[in-house]
């Protein structure tokens, strides 16, 4: 494989980068994978990828004017333009399971899940198994990490999470179990070093690797011997504890067998991005980063969270997201929430592209990774669940189809979609929560 | 009102007024476990029930159902039999929340006979069959728990937000409900722990790594800043822990503005670095002249502000400063905004410090003693020999602190295993390395558990041993693990002993570990951690910056401190005279006279508009919107941290507001926000939110003083509280407030236990608060009466077996 100079995002980890770190050490991790890669492409992989937005969108200008085959784009949509061939922009698609008192935090959480998050501010908090999760666990097992699940709130807030509701529910996408959320990262430094490491030698990461092994040997008898001494509810809970020790057992011998990258010393993003914009392209950097050297094949993005209250001056809106999503279809606020969607679309195009002008195998990075973009929410205004906007990118690769705008006179429940997006990645299930078929029109034209 | 039409308008009233109650209560009421009264209601109808019959069943009967409550056949008399219900009806009677705003309501003293009734039967019913509720068996150490825990057993300072995943919250804080360990935490607490022990022990040679920290890109550098030299403005100072003695390169990059000049440098100006307060180099800046003779800033300029410096093991103070010239505060002066970062509307005047980054260790030489060798290493082996002895006793002190409790020899098999391994593949301190990272990796520390006695049957209180207790303690006043003189007391069996108990609290709460309280707890309970988010629109507010965000901060952890350490009444926290400012936030408040950036205790005079939380730049910033300020926001804070009764969510599917009136003419905020209270859906809850929040409208978004809103109409503060009080402004809102002092003072009861005990309270809590807030009365709400009320409470000391 070559390495292009387009492969690497070299301007924007040079932000996150901060200082004084030179660049072109990146370009020497990348060869260093890729025999490995190289191997593995040859078998077709498949990689499936989420990006959240938060509090739906302006309808008008998201949707685009025809149905079918496209050729234009509506407003929102227009920075997805040179990759128009490569997106399926499907309306009219509805959560029904996130009508709830807590309708941000449903939002979230119904996304990937499409189930009823029980009511609760406890520790019994239940959803259901998230799709990606799903996918994970089939097309996630060849990789050192079954999926990642990054964002970029760094803090976490306090006091706006829906009463009644854990904040569980509005700060996690994913869900590997219906009680188990997947911790959100947004630090790149932190998502790197668990990409590819924290530096030192191969062998010394070897020699890691073994010690954190024999930890969790020694957890695994430890956490029986517990078991022992509880009643039988909170068994349970061991139990649990006990599977994500053998997970992450599993995710150790997997490191142990792969021919892990020598990476360069002092060659890692060292902080977060002052600029939200940069830290959104620096996350996509890394999400490219990690599905070139199959590192993982499934990525959950919150670009941003459910009630969140940035604000965008520079393209026009000062005013904070959430207060201008409760629009009251007042002209001029929804004309600044349709720049914020155009804003977020934008930055979905700048990874589309990225892995667009990425080669992979025999074409490239996109033909075999399906993205979908989209947000729980519809009309946010009033906190609808249903004409969610939702894109599907993907390539030749992928059994996709693009350059299409399908819309369905009904409004249709997005497990449908996702069921589809399962069988193109070669998960085949026959429903999943409220599905009820699948979605037709996404198969490429000359198959 | 016709009396024929009396039950059919009322009946629309309700039915109207309480959608969103409706949608809200029937959620909480399903599922839970009602008790069936088995008595007869006696013939003659009681006071109270009069009062039921007269204001609450029109709605609350067994056909309407409103609320999912039926209080028509239910037994007055028999409170006792259903405290779950009960207990809601005190609240919503407490807060004179029902009957709704438009329905008749009761006048004072039958709101008062009827809720203190009905408290007193609950009260004797509880204390008959006592309910101290079941903590999670499991609870996992939040990230500043586990900051805090490294703090304590090691000596060592740690970034936990590099180490750990941030925590989700529940019931407003987030040591609730986390007993969850997904595979990805697992993954980052065995990193964690390794990267730890490492750090701990020292000595390894790391391969060179990069530390760099970005300083807040809207920080104005043109001034002194508090807690670094005087004679110098902007910079900063880096506590950074070197892991081994060695060369290292300090690099300092100066902030660009979006050409990528140096921002500020129109003349030669001085750049200087220190280690621990001590110069070691004075670089000088310049800028350079283009063909046109104007200034700019090339890539070059900065470019050689480095320095390699030999550094000691362990945790030292890195600084960069900017000497200040003398002319400096004049030209200042000029400035109209206080606020210089954005080269657009306030242009930083002098250059500015972007990042400092620590890189090493190059050429790495032998190993000092460092703190936290000091306090792991509790022995040195003599020989050989005597090592394995040393290990031990190592191992054991250390796994006594992490796990909290008396070790056995079953618990250090493991660990010691791990060291012998390790030593024989290295040396000595290998081995203690990793039998640390075994530790650290372990259940024990990583979870609070809670185990039942064998010996106790199913659903039974019991007390919880003391050892339990001393965690509970510890990380109820200090997010972090137990001392050797709690745990000492608590393996001896004397904690629970009640002058022990209050030695040690009073203790605890002297200590300087008692800053948890206002970092951790009063940061989630006013929220201030959402300070950290707030970004203030530059264009409408751009008095804004990261120091008067700092100084907001640091103002409200002061002043909660002061209430803290000086055992002031907790009423104080909404009245007190007085307040911490620097010059800074002096002058953003209007206080004269204060000059410097060192934070001092200012009287507050009669005339003032501040004094007390509530008129605190941090309260109403965080509660308001980058460019304006919020009604509901502040109304919902007002609700649910200070007078505890927090608003149902919106209910779905809410209609939209309309903007403009028939006319077309655009509607103020006060008319919009009169709107929502007039639609049914909205009604119920916003008429009880947006009143507090409308009488702080004198406050703009980051808390200012103001006599016109954001739209130039002047402002009208009149407001009001669910109570039905009404009030103008700041002053009238918290004499509203102080009116109640039980409410506040259970509100902050209720949020106390709620972070103590880390769960949720429940209906059966509710008797134990009333109990604390009725002991605290007699001492003026002192704050140590609060805590130790919670302490002593049955909640705090026992458990429901499962």
């Amino acid at each position: 494989m070559i390495v292009t100079k387009t492969a690497l995002p070299r301007r924007t980890f040079l932000r996150g980068l901060g200082t004084a770190l030179s660049l072109p050490l990146l370009d020497a991790m990348v060869p260093t994978l890729s025999p490995l890669h190289a191997q593995r492409v040859a078998s077709s992989i498949r990689r499936l990828g989420y990006v959240y937005i938060p509090m739906g969108m302006n309808a008008a200008a998201w949707t685009p004017a025809t149905e079918g085959r496209i050729t234009e784009l509506s407003p929102s949509l227009l920075a997805l333009m040179p990759v128009i061939d490569n997106i399926t922009v499907i309306s009219n698609l509805e959560l029904r399971n996130a009508y709830t008192t807590g309708n941000h935090a449903s939002s979230n959480c119904t996304f990937l899940s499409c189930s009823r998050a029980k009511r609760t501010e406890g520790s019994d908090y239940e959803l259901g198994t998230t799709v990606d999760q799903i996918a994970a666990r089939a097309i996630g097992t060849d990789t050192q990490m079954p999926s990642l699940e990054i964002g970029t709130d760094l803090i976490a807030q306090v006091g706006n999470c829906d009463n009644g509701y854990a904040c569980a529910y509005q700060n996690n996408l994913s869900w590997s179990s219906p009680t188990s959320p997947l911790p959100t990262e947004a630090d790149p430094r932190v998502v790197f070093e668990r990409l590819f490491g924290d530096g030192g030698s191969p062998e010394a990461r070897r020699a890691e690797l073994k010690k954190s092994g024999s930890i969790l040997d020694w957890m695994t008898n430890d956490l029986a011997r517990l078991r022992r001494e509880l009643g039988a509810g909170d068994r349970v809970r061991v139990g649990q504890y006990l599977d994500s020790v053998r997970e992450v057992e599993r995710r150790i011998q997997r490191a142990e067998q792969s021919d892990a990258a020598t990476l360069p010393d002092l060659d890692r993003p060292a902080s977060v991005p002052a600029v939200w914009e940069d830290h959104v392209r620096l996350m996509f950097d890394l999400q490219v980063l990690a599905l070139q050297a199959d590192v993982t094949r499934v990525i959950t993005f919150q670009m941003a969270r459910e009630t969140s209250t940035r604000t965008y001056p520079h393209i026009g809106v000062p005013e904070p997201h959430h207060p201008v999503s409760h629009h009251t279809n007042d002209p001029e606020k929804l004309v600044k929430l349709a720049k914020i969607n155009a804003h977020h679309v934008s930055l979905f195009a700048y990874l589309i592209e990225k892995l667009h002008e990425t080669p992979d195998g025999d074409g490239s990075l996109l033909d075999h990774t399906l993205y979908m973009l989209g947000s729980g929410m519809g009309n946010p205004d009033v906190h609808d669940h249903t004409n969610l906007p939702i894109v599907v990118a993907g390539g030749r690769g992928s059994q996709f189809k693009g350059g299409r705008h399908i819309r369905f006179d009904k409004p249709t429940p997005l497990a449908n979609l996702h069921l589809t997006l399962l069988d193109k990645v070669g998960v085949h299930l026959d429903t999943f929560a409220d599905s009820t078929g699948r979605v037709d029109g996404l198969e490429p034209l000359n198959v | 009102m016709r009396v024929g039409g009396l039950m059919h308008n009322r009946w629309t009233a309700c039915l109207a007024a309480s959608v969103a109650f409706l949608v809200a209560f029937a959620v909480i009421l399903a599922g839970e476990p009602r008790q069936q009264s088995a008595t007869v209601p006696s013939a003659s109808p009681s006071p109270d029930r009069a009062t039921l019959d007269k204001y609450c069943v029109t709605c609350h009967n067994g056909r309407a159902r409103a609320g999912g409550l039926a209080l028509d056949t239910t037994d007055v008399s028999q409170v006792a039999g259903d405290p779950a219900t009960w207990e809601k009806v005190v609240r919503k009677l407490r807060g004179r929340m029902m009957p709704p705003a438009g329905m008749p309501r009761p006048d004072e003293p039958t709101y008062e006979a009827l809720a203190t009734h009905l408290e007193t039967a609950l009260d004797s019913g509880a204390a008959a069959r006592p309910n101290p509720g079941r903590t999670d068996t499991f609870r996992r150490l939040s990230r500043v728990e586990y900051q805090n825990a490294i703090r304590d057993i090691l000596s060592l300072d740690v970034d936990v937000s590099s180490l750990l995943p941030k925590d989700d919250a529940s019931h407003g804080f987030d040591n609730v409900a986390n007993g969850e360990l997904s595979p990805t935490l697992l993954e980052r607490y065995l990193a964690a722990a390794q990267k730890v022990s490492r750090a701990a022990v020292g000595g390894t040679l790391p391969s060179p790594a990069s530390h760099v920290v970005i300083l807040p890109s809207d920080l104005t550098q043109e001034d002194h800043l508090d807690g670094l030299p005087f004679g110098t403005r902007g910079g900063t100072i880096v506590r950074h822990t070197f892991p081994l003695d060695g060369t290292y390169e300090i690099q300092m990059r100066l902030s660009r503005d979006r050409n990528e000049n140096v921002e500020g440098l129109t003349e030669p100006q001085q750049v200087e670095l220190m280690l621990d307060g001590e110069r070691v180099q004075l670089f000088g800046v310049k800028p350079n002249r283009n063909q046109s003779g104007a200034y700019y800033a090339d890539e070059a300029v900065d470019k050689d502000l480095k320095a390699r410096i030999h550094v000691a093991a362990g945790p030292h103070e890195v600084g960069v400063v900017f000497p200040r010239k003398t002319f400096a505060l004049e030209e200042t002066e000029r400035q109209p905004s206080l606020a210089h970062f954005n080269m657009d509307r306030h242009p930083r005047v002098q250059i500015a410090l972007y990042s400092v980054s620590i890189a090493g260790p190059f050429e790495p030489g032998t190993l000092t003693e460092t703190p936290s060798r000091r306090r792991l290493f509790v022995c040195r082996p003599a020989s050989a020999a005597t090592e394995d002895d040393c290990a031990k006793r190592i191992v054991s002190t250390v796994a006594r602190r992490a796990f909290r409790r008396a070790v056995t020899d079953a618990d250090i098999e493991a660990p010691m295993r791990f060291y012998k391994e390790a030593r024989a593949a290295g040396d000595f301190d290998d081995g203690v390395e990793m039998a640390l990272r075994a530790v650290l990796a372990s259940t024990e520390f990583l979870f609070r558990i809670e185990r039942d006695p064998r010996t106790v049957k199913p659903q039974t209180p019991y007390r919880i041993s003391d050892v339990e207790l001393a965690s509970r303690l510890s990380f109820f006043l200090w997010s972090s693990v137990p001392d050797e003189e709690l745990l000492d007391a608590a393996i001896a069996g004397t904690l629970s002993r009640p002058a022990t108990l209050e030695r040690q609290v009073k203790r605890m709460l002297a200590s300087p570990k008692a800053e948890a309280l206002v970092t951790n707890f009063a940061g989630q309970w006013l929220y201030l951690r959402n300070l950290a988010a707030a970004n203030p629109d530059a264009r409408t507010l751009p008095d804004f910056d990261d120091n008067l965000r700092q100084a907001f901060k640091r103002e409200t952890e002061l002043f909660v401190e002061s209430v803290v350490q000086e055992d002031r009444s907790a009423l104080d926290l909404l009245r007190a005279n007085y307040t911490f400012v620097n010059e800074r936030l002096a002058r953003h408040y209007g206080i004269p006279n204060v000059y410097g950036s060192r934070f001092r205790r200012v009287t507050l005079g009669d005339d003032s508009n501040r004094g007390g939380i509530l008129g605190q730049g941090s309260i109403l910033t965080v509660t308001s919107y980058a460019n304006r300020t919020s009604p509901v926001l502040r109304g919902k804070w007002i609700l649910e941290n200070i007078v505890g009764t927090p608003p149902p969510p919106p209910p779905p599917n809410v209609p939209p507001l309309k903007d403009t009136d028939t006319n077309g003419r655009l509607l103020s905020m006060r008319e919009r926000m009169a709107q929502h209270r007039a639609s049914p859906a909205c009604a119920g809850c916003h008429q009880l939110m947006d009143p507090a929040g409308l009488s702080m409208e004198n406050f703009d978004a980051i808390g200012r003083w103001r006599v016109r809103t954001e739209s130039g109409s002047s402002v009208d503060a009149s407001g009001g509280l669910p109570d039905g009080s009404t009030f103008t402004g700041m002053s009238g809102l918290r004499a509203a407030l102080l009116r109640k002092p039980d409410m506040f003072v259970g509100t902050l009861t209720e949020k106390l236990m709620t972070y103590g005990l880390g769960r949720g309270l429940e209906y059966y809590d509710a008797p134990t608060v009333r109990d604390i807030v009725r002991d605290a009365r007699g001492q003026d709400y002192r704050f140590s009466s609060l805590v130790l009320g919670i302490v002593s409470s049955d909640p705090f000391q026992m458990r429901m077996s499962q």
